[in-house]
């Protein structure tokens, strides 16, 4: 039973990280119906900063995201004035075609700079765990969890009790609407795909301690977390915690009870069932039907 | 007058809809836009509110230009537009729905608590239904929401694109009361209604529209007795059980 237990504490903590990696992935979507192919190229780009400024000043990589966070959300930026800005009114389809193409650019840069080898951060941390009760808690997996749930609830204040928040909440279930309350749809656009991005810097830090990982590793990455907003609900932040706990944990049970090696399957497992018996996922929008949706 | 459009040109780019239009509003009024499908009767709110941008001529609020504002800048001064169907935000509380109404005034908090608080007198199911999901209310429902948030900036004007769209008898009763409610309030409103009966006679002002150029323009009362629209729109006789809404 203890081991049961275990590897389902194990699979949430590692969910709570893959919760903030896909929290702007569908934030982006949601407000912006644009599906971020690229989201997972900078997740390892995020990765490979940390790498560095771990290898260069010693400094911790939870903490390095102080850096990387506000380092992507400016890369989101400028990715959005320079490329996404343009393909606004074009079909989610167009979307995928050009933040694809985005991430082929970030792999290649990725590989100029660092080579195409495993990186993998380590801090003195790395091997060390705390006990509680008869489960054993891995330091780096709990800080990371930590910390991703910090910044989960700080995304959530955010979007709730601001009024940039409300803003982006208003533009992404009603545009015009949004418009019409005076809201600048065009600026909370850009402020959306820049979070978005900006959650890749924290998610970035923290995975590097937690997985080695290398410049093809996004491809393993927007599966997983594309198979965490579908079981959520497209677009739905509570729906892509709730998927990427379960996504956690149903990785971890493949790992111990079947094999290490299904475990890249689970994504496209989860992809395929939620499609063929929920396609809305667990928490995807309804309201009421008999009046026109918005 | 408070409004006043003059020649107006203006289109979704694939041609023109709005063809040297002239329109007037009167300070106070229920001014009524009818006309057939296709006369340009919702371009000529969203040419107001800022959505879109008239390509010729000018539009007036009062003595201010408004002719190339951006929607926001309507809003500041005094605006509002209704859309036409799903102006809510559906995922959001009837609370924050109405709020949003107070975008603009976002750095006053006191001033937005005052309004919230009357409009919340004013419209009673925002008090009742606060912290329900807007998704969740019915049609009727909804556009009551919609009305409240329009009132949260105070406006002077109020455009209303087809209240009537897809209610019950029940539902449009009380909409059109809350039309009338918002008028009294010193509210000057601008709607547009396919529902030609149910529009001029909550108006006091009509405007008929035909290819994007206004064909008629009077009282509601005057427009209800044109032998014309009588027989256009109204079927011949209706004009005399024409009652208000």
């Amino acid at each position: 039973m203890t081991g049961v237990i275990q590897t389902i504490v194990l699979g949430v903590l590692l969910g709570g990280v893959y919760a903030l990696a896909a929290s702007g992935l569908t934030l982006v979507f949601g407000v912006m119906n644009i599906i971020n192919v690229a989201h997972g190229a900078m997740l390892i780009l995020a990765a490979y900063l940390t790498f560095a400024i771990w290898t260069h000043t010693g400094l911790d990589p939870i903490l390095a995201a102080l850096i990387t966070t506000p380092a992507m959300f400016g890369l989101g930026w400028l990715i959005y004035q320079l490329l996404i800005r343009r393909i606004r009114q074009a079909p989610a389809s167009t979307s995928v075609l050009l933040t694809f193409a985005i991430a082929l650019m970030i792999e290649g840069i990725i590989g100029l700079i660092w080579k195409g080898v495993f990186r993998a951060v380590t801090p003195g941390y790395f091997n060390d765990s705390v006990k509680v009760g008869s489960i054993y808690l891995p330091t780096a997996r709990l800080y990371a969890c930590v910390t991703a749930i910090a910044i989960l609830v700080l995304l959530w204040l955010l979007l709730t009790r601001t009024w940039a928040g409300r803003a982006i909440r208003a533009s992404s279930q009603n545009p015009q609407g949004a418009m019409l309350m005076g809201v600048d749809v065009a600026s909370v656009a850009a402020l959306t795909f820049a979070i978005g991005v900006a959650t890749t810097g924290a998610g970035g830090s923290l995975i590097s301690v937690l997985y080695p990982f290398f410049p093809a590793s996004h491809y393993q990455w927007i599966s997983r977390l594309l198979g965490i907003i579908v079981l959520g609900g497209m677009g739905n932040l509570t729906g892509a915690v709730v998927g990427a706990l379960l996504m956690g944990v149903a990785e971890n049970i493949c790992a111990v009870y079947i094999s290490v090696q299904w475990v890249t399957a689970v994504p496209y497992v989860v992809i395929f069932a939620v499609l063929l018996l929920r396609p809305r996922g667990l928490l995807g929008a309804r309201t009421r039907e008999d009046v026109a949706p918005a | 007058m408070i409004l006043a459009l003059e020649e107006v040109v203006c289109g979704y780019g694939g041609g023109d809809v709005l063809q040297g239009l002239d329109l007037v509003v009167e300070r106070g009024s229920i001014t009524c836009i009818v006309g057939p499908n296709g006369a340009g009767k919702s371009t000529v709110l969203r040419a107001v509110s800022g959505i879109l941008r008239p390509r010729l001529g000018r539009i007036q609020l009062e003595d201010t230009d408004i002719t190339h504002a951006r929607p926001h800048e309507v809003l500041s001064l005094g605006i509002v537009q209704v859309p036409q169907s799903n102006g809510i935000f559906p995922q959001m509380t009837v609370r924050e729905n109405v709020l949003m109404g107070g975008y603009p005034l976002r750095r006053d908090r006191e001033l937005l608590k005052r309004r919230y608080a009357e409009v919340s007198e004013l419209f009673p199911i925002v008090r009742e239904r606060g912290p329900e999901r807007a998704g969740n209310l019915s049609g009727g429902q909804r556009r009551m929401i919609e009305f409240a948030r329009s009132l949260m900036v105070n406006p002077k004007l109020v455009l209303l694109d087809e209240p009537s769209l897809g209610l019950d008898p029940k539902s449009l009763k009380a909409v059109f009361d809350n039309v009338a409610l918002m008028n009294e309030a010193g509210k000057t409103i601008l709607l547009v209604e396919q529902n030609v009966r149910i529009g001029l006679g909550a108006a006091t002002h009509a405007v008929v529209m035909e290819s994007g150029r206004v064909r008629l323009y009077g009282t509601s009362r005057e427009i209800l007795d044109h032998p014309e629209i009588a027989e256009l729109y109204l079927g011949g006789h209706v004009a005399r059980d024409a009652a208000p809404a």
